[in-house]
């Protein structure tokens, strides 16, 4: 699996949950202000994210601290990187 | 002091047969009928089940911004895309709609019947962690009324009686006494609802739902007041009409589609199904009370009649001790079948439009009366009538009665 592929995996939430244009969904985007999620959608964010890479994120504090799409990037690029059987999941999907 | 008056000013509809108020009369008046067999639900109902269920226009549901679509299940959607066309026709200025001076009243049977099953599923299978944010909301027993309070901008009150297919006439005489009150100029009124095989099978459960032992199409099978009527079958779809004190519309120049005059709401204290002439003639008595009117003033009674052999026998008995056979009587349930908490809403609009059209939809599928539903006039063909005075009548489980007295506006 290719950090791109896993960058394509967490952009898709933002496309097909939250009707974002591919287009708009550049690294640097904060998440709340330029991307317009707000707590629920963060809420529908990590059901989405947890479904794609099939673990539980609800008691994660790392993901709490992100703000931008970027951000959201790294953290699941570090957690494939350090629980390689998430990449193996991922692709089965 | 005088009564204020009340009049409507916009009404909306989604339904099975057409998704506004002009289209829904004309496929009434040319006897369609939204009934259709359920192969989606041959999993859990037995393969003859009938439904009458809406098919949405996606397009009109993708122009509802995400922001509040994403809190609506169907029962949601149906009511704020209703409430869109009512408000739109009514010419409501968003200054009004914020001003909170306008609320609304909109009412379901049971929230999302549909998200509740979701939920549950998800719950069953063990994945709490898939269950989406919007669950909630979507579900609520409310969810119709402040998804609409929210699409639309309204700051004033929000209810939601919640009195299963009685909900949404009960709704818009709550909104009608808002605005007796002088609590505000506006309200959006009336209710919406999904058919679902929770929902159908309640029914199938209690015997109520048509059995179709003779194996008739879809839409010979709800037959209101007939002799040959076995049972009701369930619809979906909402009714939302615009409800505003005259002095207002009269100020910004509004269109009146026609004057709100007469409301009551009771309970049977009998029974919780079994409808009952007696609750169903008080109700209806204290209605025209309210409106100062005598039975012999009615033009047209909208009647509930959802085709169950009881109900239809004990709302007819009742309308012949009040009326006799001199009132035109008819129902919209053989084309419709029953919309449940949208059914009075959904029902009413139509009764807007043959008011304004000068006809009386017939029956669908009335042939002829059962001998415990005769003397009444019953409409079985559409008949050509000028309708000064209606009456629409609701009833529901938990012995409810709500009936609603309204008249062409002069």
């Amino acid at each position: 699996m290719q950090p791109e592929d896993i960058i394509a995996a967490v952009n898709a939430v933002f496309v097909e949950q939250f009707e974002i244009d591919p287009a708009d969904l550049l690294p640097e985007k904060e998440i709340f202000r330029d991307l317009g999620l707000d707590s629920l959608d963060i809420v529908d964010m990590m059901v989405g994210l947890q479904r794609t890479f099939g673990i539980s994120l609800r008691q994660n504090e790392e993901l709490r601290q992100i703000v931008t799409l970027g951000d959201l990037h790294a953290f699941f690029l570090k957690l494939v990187e350090e629980n390689p059987d998430l990449a193996a999941k991922l692709q089965k999907k | 002091m005088p009564k204020t008056r009340v009049v409507i000013t916009g009404a909306g509809v989604i339904s099975s047969l057409a998704h506004n108020r002009q289209d829904l009369l004309a496929a009434l008046l040319n006897r369609a009928c939204g009934v259709r067999a359920m192969p989606e639900w041959a999993d859990t109902l037995p393969p003859d089940t009938v439904a009458a269920p809406v098919t949405l226009d996606q397009d009109a549901v993708m122009k509802i911004d995400r922001r509040f679509r994403r809190s609506m299940g169907p029962a949601a959607l149906f009511a704020t895309l209703a409430a869109a066309q009512a408000v739109a026709e009514s010419g409501l200025s968003e200054d009004i709609l914020g001003s909170g001076r306008a609320g609304c009243a909109v009412s379901s049977t049971m929230g999302s019947a549909s998200s509740i099953m979701e939920s549950c599923s998800l719950l069953l299978q063990g994945r709490q962690d898939y269950i989406s944010a919007q669950q909630f909301f979507k579900s609520a027993a409310h969810t119709a009324a402040f998804n609409v309070a929210n699409a639309m901008g309204l700051r004033g009150v929000q209810l939601s009686p919640c009195s299963a297919c009685a909900s949404s006439l009960q709704a818009i005489g709550v909104a009608y006494e808002q605005i007796l009150l002088g609590r505000q100029d506006v309200m959006l009124a009336g209710g919406s609802d999904e058919v679902t095989p929770s929902v159908t099978l309640t029914f199938q459960q209690l015997f109520a739902q048509a059995e179709n032992k003779e194996n008739r199409p879809p839409d010979q099978i709800s037959r209101p007041f007939d002799v040959a009527r076995t049972g009701l079958v369930c619809g979906e779809g909402a009714g939302i009409v615009v409800l505003e004190s005259l002095e207002h519309a009269v100020s910004r120049g509004a269109r009146i589609l026609a004057e709100v005059t007469g409301y009551a709401t009771m309970s049977s204290g009998e029974h919780i199904s079994q409808s009952d002439q007696r609750a169903i003639g008080r109700c209806m008595t204290a209605a025209l009370a309210d409106a100062d009117l005598r039975p012999e003033d009615v033009d047209l009674v909208s009647a509930h009649a959802t085709g169950t052999r009881q109900g239809d026998a004990e709302e007819a008995a009742a309308l012949r001790d009040l009326f006799g056979a001199n009132t035109p009587v008819s129902s919209l349930k053989g084309h419709l079948g029953h919309t449940l908490a949208a059914s009075g809403a959904i029902e009413l609009v139509a009764v807007l439009e043959m008011l304004a059209q000068n006809i009386i939809v017939g029956t669908k599928n009335l042939t002829a009366a059962g001998p415990d539903c005769a003397g009444l006039d019953h409409v079985q063909a559409n008949r050509p009538a000028s309708i000064g005075t209606f009456v629409k009548n609701s009833f529901a489980f938990g012995g409810v009665s709500a009936v609603l007295v309204g008249k062409a506006f002069a």
